[in-house]
């Protein structure tokens, strides 16, 4: 009897000073692994090198003509009258005229001059509108 | 009758070791630390203003895939840090192009106040080099920043 009594040395409880070690290493892991990747922007799809030219009825065109200052111009198709408006109107004028013809196509034609960021302002805005066929052009005479 | 010792022999309850219990984690937290701090650089960021646009969009390609191309206001062109002249584009991304068996995707890389003439030049040599796949690199803009512009 006296022999079972015995109390065993060996602590029956599962040793918790390391928990903190443990804790602050999925802390570190977690804190290092996470990356803010910087691999965005606006997706296009350029034409390939060989593409045939394709006739396109004008009235299937919505031209946006950004000038060197940022101003940004619309014409439609074959319609000589031009339109200003502001870049967080694209989308609207966009969405307004793609309702009327599903087979628009965007046509953006940039000043040389003018900076990268206004034809971003537009693309932009035709992409916020779900445009999915754009035409990224250099103005001619610039 | 004298104290054992002189009274000096008496152990102090405390241990006088250093515990050394958790040197094992310390250092699974430095290797763990170093190994995953370690990245193979591909290109040093240059110093460019990002254009801002709000339907900004991740790019769901592998790092592998996706070849930076800067272009710097002053109008320098830089691919895995080597400065280049636009001509140059075309040659380097070509080879770039096909070894990625068609998957490469050009990120466009340009500050936002670079002429568009310079921007529409790269288009061409990309288009020359045969890549279809371009992103224009862009932050996410915000619609409260927008309204205030």
């Amino acid at each position: 009897m006296a022999v079972l009594n015995k109390k065993s040395k060996v602590s029956d409880e599962i040793p918790s000073s390391s928990m903190a070690d443990i804790a602050f290493l999925l802390l570190i892991f977690f804190l290092v692994t996470t990356v803010f990747p910087k691999d965005k922007g606006l997706a296009i799809v350029l034409p390939e090198p060989n593409e045939d030219e394709v006739d396109i009825n004008p009235k299937n065109l919505m031209f946006f003509l950004i000038q060197p200052g940022g101003v940004i111009q619309v014409k439609r198709g074959e319609s000589e009258q031009i339109q200003t408006i502001t870049p967080d109107r694209v989308e609207g004028v966009w969405r307004g005229d793609f309702a009327d013809n599903e087979n628009l196509i965007a046509v953006v034609q940039t000043h040389p001059e003018a900076a990268y960021r206004y034809m971003i302002d537009v693309l932009d805005g035709l992409q916020s509108a779900g445009a999915d066929k754009i035409s990224l052009q250099l103005q001619e005479g610039g | 009758m004298a104290i054992k010792g002189g009274g000096f022999s008496r152990k102090s309850s405390a241990s006088d070791k250093i515990p050394d219990s958790s040197l094992a984690d310390i250092a699974f937290l430095l290797l763990i630390f170093f190994m995953v701090t370690t990245v193979f650089r591909t290109d040093k960021e240059q110093d460019i203003i990002w254009p801002q646009a709000e339907a900004t969009e991740k790019i769901d390609e592998k790092r592998d895939d996706i070849l930076n191309i800067w272009l710097t206001q002053g109008g320098e062109v830089f691919i895995n840090d080597q400065p280049l002249t636009m001509n140059q584009v075309r040659p380097i991304v070509a080879p770039l192009y096909s070894a990625s068996d068609r998957r490469l995707v050009v990120s466009i890389r340009s500050d936002r106040d670079v002429p568009y003439r310079l921007v529409d030049e790269m288009q061409e040599q990309l288009k020359a080099a045969g890549v279809v796949r371009v992103v224009f690199a862009t932050e996410l803009e915000q619609r409260m920043t927008r309204a205030r512009r």
